[in-house]
């Protein structure tokens, strides 16, 4: 088997196995902040792998980004880019991912900074065991 | 080990196989990939085609052209996302938005404030060249408005926020200054189909069959993308002014922040 098949199958297995674990951190851990950190894992572990769906194993020609650097390219130029360059569509999805999970994790620190303001702790199972709390005493 | 472990090893296991099985039959293609799809060689091919005008984007960078060109939809919602989530944030201060913080500070020694200053502009400037090379180089609006949104970060770390507070960059300033950013992307598709009287396509960068409209593909003789240019300024204007009035909201002093609080504990 070739070695670039290998590394390739080893990276994105890597790379689920790395979603699978920080699924798990965003589930099991009942402290929030590890739970936000969790979740960027997932967030960027999903990017790589989105961006390595668009790459191509070279065999005859260098790949090359998807940026054309002639700037006056005859028709031999630009076939000669179609065949080099990596897929542009998935950078161009992740490119605006990336910026869109910045500002919803720009809001979830936020909502973790109000909960620990308000509650004292950034445990999940504590601020659960408060609110019980207060909703006993409000019954009661 | 204790049951849960067990049931959560388990578990990563089982997400593991679920991903990789399909993969491994064929999913996603042949692997590792050996050519890239169709409509990524038609993209590529487009780009920058100087031979068929009527589907070109006048951009040699095929990622900026598929981000406000090609697919320039798509992003204009990204970008409803994007302001939906900082809108979100800042709604958790709703009562404290735009105030000036209560606590005075000094930020920290004269070093590091006379050092930063250097490193500010440089920040600005690896920014701002982001933003406008988009269609030259990898990067674009969303990328250099978060390289620029980095700079007050720091800046309200070393200069302390009293200086933000009563500087050009307050909260109603920046606010007003993202709400011509957001007009500015509104408007960008928009002015094809307002010249041209209806007779062009929104967000129609370069002349097409059916209608005459264009934005200029050049400056000078350097490739200018047309609307790219406009679209990848004001976003990245937007972003910057997004994130920076979010992280001037997090960054309140504990005093302040707790007013959004006050009155929870009794429910409101």
């Amino acid at each position: 088997m070739d070695i670039r098949v290998i590394m390739f199958l080893t990276t994105i297995t890597s790379l689920y196995l790395n979603i699978a674990i920080s699924l798990y951190g965003v589930i099991a851990k009942p402290n929030l902040v590890k739970k936000f950190i969790a979740l960027t894992i997932a967030q960027d572990s999903i990017n790589v792998t989105a961006i390595l769906m668009g790459y191509r194993i070279w065999r005859e020609v260098i790949l090359q980004p998807p940026v054309l650097l002639n700037w006056n390219p005859l028709p031999k130029d630009l076939q000669d880019f179609v065949n080099r360059a990596v897929d542009p569509l998935p950078q161009a999805l992740v490119l605006t991912a990336i910026v869109i999970g910045l500002a919803v994790n720009v809001f979830l620190v936020g909502a973790i900074l109000h909960l620990y303001r308000h509650f004292k702790t950034v445990d999940m199972d504590e601020i659960s065991k408060l609110k019980r709390g207060v909703i006993v005493e409000e019954t009661a | 080990m204790k049951l849960r472990n067990i049931f959560f090893i388990a578990l990563i296991a089982f997400i593991t196989f679920i991903l990789l099985i399909p993969t491994l039959l064929g999913s996603i293609g042949v692997i590792p990939p050996k050519d890239v799809r169709d409509i990524a060689k038609l993209y590529l091919y487009l780009t920058y085609n100087q031979y068929n005008r009527s589907l070109w984007a006048a951009s040699p960078e095929a990622v900026t052209a598929i981000v406000w060109d090609y697919r320039g939809l798509d992003t204009l919602y990204e970008t409803m996302v994007f302001y939906t989530a900082i809108i979100a944030a800042l709604m958790l201060y709703s009562e404290i938005l735009g105030y000036r913080d209560i606590v005075g500070g000094i930020g920290l020694s004269f070093i590091v404030k006379r050092g930063f200053s250097i490193v500010l502009l440089a920040i600005i400037a690896v920014g701002f060249s982001t933003i406008l090379h988009g269609m030259l180089t990898p990067g674009g609006g969303f990328q250099g408005g978060a390289i620029v949104a980095v700079a007050p970060v720091i800046g309200i770390i070393v200069f302390s926020r009293r200086i933000f507070d009563y500087s050009k960059l307050s909260y109603k300033y920046l606010v007003a200054l993202r709400s011509i950013a957001l007009i500015g992307i509104v408007l960008t598709p928009l002015i094809p189909i307002i010249v041209t009287l209806g007779n062009a396509f929104i967000f129609q960068n370069q002349v097409k069959v059916l209608a005459r409209f264009s934005y200029p593909s050049t400056i000078i003789d350097v490739p200018m993308g047309g609307s790219l240019t406009f679209l990848n300024t004001f976003e990245g204007i937007a972003v910057f002014t997004a994130f920076m009035l979010a992280f001037l909201i997090l960054l309140y002093s504990e005093d302040l922040s707790k007013k959004p609080l006050e009155g929870e504990d009794i429910g409101y």
